[in-house]
């Protein structure tokens, strides 16, 4: 692949990839290595991909796998059995929840999601993936997608919840000395 | 197919309709349609997914972090294809300097590419890094390094277990443990990044460092049989040589 080829598939990919490595990782530090890693291993492997039509899932792909890989071998993983159903049913004012508050909230709302339904959500949410391509760029069963998206979706909406009453809870900037509020 | 089934189903559809026309949606959209309360819920589904994924799509990315991407990895990407003729070919030295790249990334590269993507990797860290990890750094090192006129370490002043509790941050490059330790000299910050060797590769310069320089910082790479070294700073490549 030459420089102009590569090129452009940093720029094809990168900002989606960034935003899924930062669900993923939860902070920027990590998500940008994790971006940088990805490509450092398309530059050293990558490119003998025969079907370069299948770039981008090898990217999504690849950088699942760095993460998982990179995670704390001690650190604490949950069983997906022993996660909370997650019942929270989309209400309309959920909608306009979304839309009043900024994109790095709903960044916040979705790292807080279990790690199991993090990755299918982000790339349901920000690459449009279908549930088939999900399955194979996680390497889970198409079932298991399903099931983590409409569970992942349930906590998601809690947890923007919580971020909005949150939010609701700060108090209003106090008036100047003596001014009215109109 | 009941209530449950259709939402768990529909729950995959993909808010811009990407899957009307997938057979494996035909039966839980049929409930929707015939079904107001579903219909309801799907149409306010599809509108939140529709919402985040808007949101998310507005996620600023570091504005360093493309340049960083092609500083290190483009340069490493340029394949050798490797025919029939390349194992009589190529002489020994070529083996040598290839041996490092193969051992640690199974697949041929350039030999100037592990140096080259390392020092990316340390002026992508410089620019995107957040540095100042809860570890007190080395005191000893760092005074060393701190020192006007010091030379930059090489393996016998590095101790890599005692720095991967000490150091300031642990990273991680293609693979490796990467220690940075972050240092001031002449009141410009170096961060310092060492990671263990695979072996002499001839990757890196023989002869003293590599300098490299872009836009968000510069890098000096080099190695020895132990270690593989990389100083950035963003205050440019001549800041950098003063320290060799």
């Amino acid at each position: 692949m030459n420089n102009e080829a590569f090129t452009q598939l940093v720029d094809a990919n990168y900002a989606p990839l960034y935003r899924f490595a930062l669900s993923l990782a939860r902070n920027a530090s990590d998500a940008g290595d994790l971006v940088q890693q990805t490509f450092f291993i398309w530059a050293t492997k990558g490119h003998g991909l025969r079907e370069l039509s299948k770039a981008k899932s090898w990217l999504f792909t690849t950088l699942y796998r760095e993460f998982l890989r990179g995670r704390r071998r001690d650190a604490r993983s949950t069983s997906l059995e022993d996660l909370p159903p997650g019942e929270k049913e989309p209400a309309a004012e959920d909608v306009d929840r979304v839309s009043r508050i900024d994109s790095a909230a709903v960044m916040a709302a979705l790292q807080a999601v279990d790690e199991a339904f993090r990755a299918p959500l982000t790339l349901f949410y920000i690459e449009d993936m279908s549930y088939q391509e999900i399955a194979e760029t996680i390497d889970v069963p198409i079932g298991t997608v399903m099931s983590r998206l409409s569970r992942g979706k349930a906590q998601l909406r809690m947890a923007l919840e919580n971020s909005g009453s949150s939010s609701s809870k700060v108090l209003p900037f106090p008036n100047p000395k003596g001014a009215r509020a109109q | 197919m009941t209530t449950q089934e259709a939402k768990f189903i529909l729950s995959a559809f993909r808010p811009n309709g990407s899957d009307t026309s997938n057979p494996a949606f035909a039966g839980a959209l049929q409930a929707a349609a015939g079904d107001p309360l579903l219909g309801e819920w799907f149409a306010r589904s599809r509108a939140h997914d529709a919402a985040v994924a808007a949101k998310l799509g507005e996620i600023a990315v570091p504005a360093g972090l493309r340049g960083a991407i092609l500083a290190g990895a483009r340069v490493s990407a340029r394949p050798r294809r490797i025919g029939f003729g390349f194992a009589w070919a190529a002489g020994f030295a070529a083996a040598a300097a290839l041996a490092f790249v193969v051992v640690t990334m199974r697949a041929p590269v350039r030999a100037e590419g592990v140096s080259a993507a390392f020092a990316g990797f340390a002026i992508g860290d410089v620019v995107n890094g957040k540095h100042g990890g809860t570890g007190e750094p080395s005191g000893a090192l760092v005074a060393s390094l701190q020192a006007k006129g010091s030379p930059m370490p090489g393996p016998d002043r590095i101790d890599f277990d005692k720095l991967r509790d000490t150091g300031c941050r642990t990273l991680s490059f293609a693979g490796h443990d990467v220690i940075e330790v972050c240092f001031l000299r002449d009141g410009t910050l170096f961060h310092l990044y060492v990671y263990r060797s695979d072996g002499p590769s001839g990757d890196f310069a023989a002869k003293g460092p590599s300098f490299i320089a872009r836009a968000a910082g510069a890098a000096a790479v080099w190695s020895d049989r132990k270690f593989d070294y990389a100083v950035a700073t963003s205050a440019g490549v001549d800041a950098l040589r003063r320290l060799f």
